[in-house]
């Protein structure tokens, strides 16, 4: 009984887990290349269950099957799936269309994103909103003279008609497995590209956010009734225990 | 993970300070739909994650957004519109230099030219009583016709250029001024490479698009009664974890 008591809560605190991952994807919904984060539940342990026949229970035991002690959260994934591109008309606005992410230079060394909200800074250099450098396709940071900027669809740039570097790219086949999600919106990675795919970039556009709000309702509606689910348990148990203290303790 | 529903609650909250600031700067948008010159400003929010605890979003800048607006045609000679990127410079009532993109520029009491606001125009020349047929060419060369109906030439209107101007600090009366992130003013010529040219007879229309700026406060709203939910609901399990216990 105890045991049921325990497993009840450890359904409520995975789901606490759970609504905490779903208000962070619901405050990232109007974030560019946000890339919402899903979350998984497992088994927490499986028990094997033994039952003496013995009077004083001291004699052999007769196993009877297994005993699950509640749920857990199990690891996380990020969806990499292409969020919808969003016109902005801003000519330092780039997004990625399929695989791809943008390689930047940080203070935790270069990760990747595919977040295109791009400036220049004081100095000419294409940086992101964090002021984190932008960097090219041989890893350089990337000096945009003074002009109007284009974009060719294989990430060259062109100042006033004139080309002045090509972006770099990460492009990864299984992204789920070599990405880590190390930062907002910020990807560690291998330093190379492992696959061979090349990336499109659109400019004047940024790719929103791919957390979907018809599903994160979904999961919200389910995340509070199994809390609430859970919660009663805990209720039932605490009421059951009650009763076995009141009615077994009693003598006479 | 800390999972803990406070700070669930907390995300939540932060999230919809965040809708509430995204929606001023739209609403400030929108109001200036008719002001002349205006440019559209931009909240860029980003999500934050350290050490793998999840905590929402958060305001890392605003931008301005530099694409040029439509131009409209007008009978005031002192109409003057920039095409390209620069900024004309006006002298704030501090002595510092604001920059503008509204060029309705009119005469003062003592014949100065001054933006809309009432701040003069930084430039080099002079107009003196009695002169009319007031020119300037796309160079930025004023000419006029003085009392004598002899046609004189009075200055030189320059353009000022940032290497980031999306990143001017907005100072309010449709001025910017220069800042850390924005880099040095460059003065120069207009018509030369990148300052752009001035238009007179002309007024430039704000860059505020109506439909992408209405479509952002409907899905503003929407996100935030989300946000909304999530935190009704996170507050609504702590009470279900409080009184788990029957009396």
């Amino acid at each position: 009984m105890i045991k049921g008591l325990y497993s009840a809560a450890s359904a409520m605190v995975m789901n606490a887990a759970r609504q905490q991952v779903l208000s962070h994807n619901i405050a990232n919904l109007e974030t560019p290349g946000f890339k919402q984060i899903l979350t998984s539940v497992e088994d927490f342990m499986q028990n094997q269950s033994v039952y003496s026949t013995a009077q004083n229970l001291t004699g052999p035991v007769d196993y009877i099957g297994q005993m699950g002690l509640g749920s857990q959260l199990g690891p996380e994934f990020i969806d990499y799936s292409q969020g919808p591109l969003m016109n902005t008309g801003n000519l330092l606005d780039f997004a990625i269309q399929g695989d791809g992410m943008f390689q930047v230079k940080t203070p935790n060394g270069n990760l990747y994103t595919r977040d295109g909200r791009f400036t220049r800074d004081a100095n000419n250099t294409l940086v992101t909103v964090e002021g984190y450098q932008v960097l090219n396709s041989t890893g350089q940071v990337i000096q945009l003279p003074t002009g109007d900027v284009g974009l060719a669809p294989d990430g060259t740039i062109t100042v006033n008609g004139t080309t002045v570097t090509k972006l770099g790219f990460g492009v990864f086949t299984n992204p789920e497995l070599e990405l880590v999600h190390s930062q907002g919106n910020f990807f560690t990675g291998p330093a190379a590209s492992t696959s061979k795919t090349v990336p499109q970039v659109v400019q004047g556009y940024l790719e929103s956010s791919n957390a979907n709000p018809t599903q994160l309702m979904t999961q919200l509606v389910e995340v509070s009734r199994s809390y609430e689910a859970a919660q009663k348990m805990v209720q039932n148990n605490d009421e059951l225990l009650g009763k076995t203290i009141a009615s077994l303790g009693r003598i006479g | 993970m800390y999972t803990s529903l406070f700070h669930t609650l907390n995300i939540s909250r932060q999230d919809m300070i965040s809708r509430l600031v995204d929606l001023d700067v739209t609403s400030n948008n929108l109001a200036n739909f008719n002001t002349a010159g205006y440019k559209a400003s931009r909240s860029n929010f980003q999500e934050i994650l350290q050490q793998q605890s999840k905590e929402g979003t958060q305001l890392v800048s605003t931008q301005m957004l530099n694409t040029q607006g439509a131009m409209r045609d007008s009978t005031n000679p002192y109409d003057l519109a920039i095409q390209g990127e620069g900024f004309f410079s006006v002298t704030m009532p501090d002595g510092k230099v604001g920059y503008t993109r509204d060029g309705q520029f009119g005469l003062d009491a003592s014949n100065n030219l001054v933006s809309a606001s009432g701040y003069p125009l930084v430039w080099s020349g002079k107009i003196l009583p009695g002169m009319t047929n007031f020119a300037i060419s796309p160079e930025g060369n004023a000419t006029a016709t003085d009392a004598t109906g002899k046609n004189v030439v009075l200055g030189q209107v320059s353009l000022t250029i940032f290497p980031n101007p999306t990143a001017l600090t907005n100072k309010g009366d449709n001025i910017w001024l220069e800042s850390v992130p924005s880099g040095k003013a460059q003065v120069g010529i207009p018509g030369a490479q990148n300052f752009g040219t001035i238009a007179s007879y002309r007024v430039e229309q704000s860059n505020i698009e109506l439909s992408q700026e209405m479509t952002r406060v409907i899905s503003l709203q929407r996100s935030f009664s989300m946000s909304l939910k999530a935190f009704q609901q996170t507050d609504n399990m702590i009470s279900q974890a409080i009184n788990m216990r029957k009396a």
